[in-house]
């Protein structure tokens, strides 16, 4: 799949850009604090439903629409895939209350001028997004590794997202329900119903995020491998909190799911009685602590290489690598799992990678429909990539082809 | 916010409006306002008829509706049905059931529904007021009629858990397509529930 156009109205630093992409790779050349970074997060909010860069909407709002009494800011794009072209919008109003507290967000998203949940929007762009941050993903908190395999969910499946929004927002009523428990007292039957919603949808949650994991782990040890010169094997391993298929202890529970294979055929009826079960027993501790101990919120992912977490002993060389393998993986995993290329968005990564990984990463882009890359030095690429490229220089929020292997599409 | 130009009668008004739930500063002053320079009657009859409200209405003992005689008119009515009764969150939703004409049973009204986040417990609702009236004996069926919203499901999950011990036939208002709905732009979880209560014709 491709961008055709993308139309932004107070977004960010851009009061209104109307822009035509070629399905080309697309270089954006500009200093820094330009609006670069933001046009690619303009395109990833599209196919998220949500910010990668922040969880605030407001702040997306263009500074100047806030201070106009025009609060309101707009994403479009339209989208070009195999079978069929999709318009895909999003408008953010804050509209002022009459009673005097402060104003609301309200958010809408539009398919083919249709409104729908957020739920409704994947499937409709898959991005993947690099940014220069993300070489601290694998050393980082383990909360960024987590939203990280959300966002990727949540643009295939609507029902990761409604899952994930049920558990979220069972969790906290949960905990708030347990808090109270711990300080006033009260029938703790009323954790049952609340328990049963978390295992349903926690389940869910931890189901895909194995399947994904195993996918992705398979691709990534491939890439590192080129990356390293087959000198490394490379392992994402997923590391549930609470893991339904390996259930701790429970002896009515032995031999009815087989713990060696990787995956094994699940009964997800079986495995949310497992969840529950095991949140009744851990009832005491939870409301004692004000909290849910056990879940998905807590699951962790680890990149291994020859037995070792990158996380805590690898180089920053070491990690790179394997963010960058990541990434590729996603690429390959987002094509197989809908049949379509996605978009990449490359955000200044070049910076980060030696020449070996920058060119191996520039020759794999021929196999992608459409990337769109931004630098603040045009010398940073070679020459092979600089003759395929169409150039667009951004400044102040505005921005100019420069040079175009057609006519400039603006 | 205190402001020797105007009264203090004017500004205690303002105060006392804007502690009303949906109305602000600006709201308030407004209605504050309209009362210094509109008919007196209002305002007078205004004063007297809240008066009444606090004074006058209390809940009823038996099914703690808001009413003036205890026990409520629907309760004391022989001829409603007193082995039926419908388990509703709000005294508003007892009026809609009654505006439909076609329910003859007796209500229960918790006084809200289940909602930790906003700080509204079990002990908050009228919960073992209805297990001691179904221990009383008389009723064969609970009809509960919370919203179909996650709180209100959540408040019907965990009645059912209280009040299935009690041994009597516990139902749910059905659940589905709206009328002058449509299909086409119905959800999946509506219309998932819509093709699981379907009906024989």
């Amino acid at each position: 799949m491709h961008i055709r156009s993308l139309s932004l109205r107070q977004f960010r630093t851009y009061a209104r850009l109307e822009m035509d992409f070629p399905p080309a790779p697309i270089l954006l050349l500009g200093a820094n604090a330009q609006g670069k970074t933001s046009l690619l997060e303009a395109l990833a909010y599209l196919a998220l439903g949500s910010s990668p860069l922040t969880h605030i909407d407001r702040q997306l709002l263009h500074w100047q629409a806030v201070a106009s009494g025009m609060p309101f800011a707009q994403v479009k794009a339209v989208v070009v895939k195999k079978e069929r072209t999709e318009t895909l919008e999003i408008v953010l109003q804050l509209s002022q209350t009459t009673n005097g507290s402060p104003p609301r967000l309200f958010k809408r998203i539009r398919v083919n001028d249709r409104t729908v949940k957020r739920s409704e929007l994947a499937g409709h762009l898959n991005v993947v997004l690099f940014l220069p941050e993300d070489v601290t993903l694998v050393g980082g908190p383990p909360a960024d590794r987590r939203r990280h395999l959300d966002n990727l969910l949540s643009q295939v499946y609507p029902e990761y997202i409604e899952a994930q929004n049920s558990y979220t927002q069972t969790l906290s009523r949960c905990n708030a329900l347990l808090r109270y428990l711990r300080d006033e007292g009260g029938d703790p039957a009323q954790l049952a119903p609340l328990e049963q919603v978390l295992a349903e949808t926690g389940v869910t949650v931890s189901l895909y995020r194995r399947r994904v994991l195993a996918a992705l782990s398979l691709h990534a040890d491939q890439f590192y491998q080129k990356l390293t010169g087959g000198q490394a094997w490379l392992q994402l391993q997923y590391e549930p909190n609470f893991d339904p298929l390996a259930p701790p202890a429970l002896d009515y529970q032995l031999g009815l799911l087989p713990q060696e294979s990787p995956l094994p055929p699940v009964d997800v009826e079986t495995l949310q009685e497992i969840f529950r079960t095991t949140l009744v027993k851990h009832r005491r501790r939870a409301i004692q602590r004000g909290v849910t101990g056990i879940g998905p919120q807590r699951d962790e992912m680890r990149f291994f290489s020859q037995e070792v977490d990158l996380g805590i002993f690898g180089s920053r060389g070491q990690q790179r690598s394997a963010v960058l393998a990541l990434r590729l993986a996603e690429l390959q995993w987002l094509q197989e799992e809908t049949g379509e290329t996605p978009v990449l968005l490359l955000d200044e990564v070049l910076a980060e990678l030696d020449r070996d990984r920058r060119n191996y990463l520039l020759r794999l882009l021929d196999g992608v429909e459409q990337t769109i890359l931004t630098t603040t030095d045009m010398e940073m690429f070679p020459a092979f990539f600089r003759e395929k490229v169409l150039t667009f220089r951004v400044a102040g929020g505005i921005i100019r082809a420069v040079s175009s292997m057609s006519a400039p599409g603006d | 916010m205190k402001n020797v130009a105007i009264p203090p009668a004017v500004t205690r008004l303002i105060e006392t409006f804007s502690e009303l739930p949906g109305i602000g500063p600006k709201t308030a002053s407004r209605l504050t306002f309209y009362h210094l320079r509109g008919k007196s009657e209002l305002a007078l009859s205004l004063a007297k008829e809240l008066q009444n409200l606090v004074e006058k209405t209390r809940f009823c003992s038996i099914c703690y509706n808001v009413t003036e005689e205890d026990p409520c008119p629907i309760c004391s009515d022989e001829s409603r049905d007193k082995k039926v009764l419908c388990v509703v969150a709000e005294p508003l939703d007892l009026l809609a059931l009654e505006r439909t004409e076609q329910y003859t049973g007796s209500y229960h009204v918790l006084h809200g529904a289940l909602a930790p986040l906003e700080g509204i417990f079990a002990e908050d609702l009228r919960i073992k007021e209805l297990e001691a009236r179904l221990r009383k004996g008389g009723v064969e069926e609970v009809i509960l009629a919370t919203n179909p919203t996650s709180e209100g499901d959540y408040t019907a999950a965990y009645l059912l858990t209280r009040l299935k011990p009690l041994g009597v036939r516990i139902t749910r208002l059905g659940r589905g397509l709206p009328m002058g709905g449509d299909l086409e732009y119905a959800d999946a979880v509506t219309l998932t529930r819509a093709l699981e209560a379907r009906q024989e014709l």
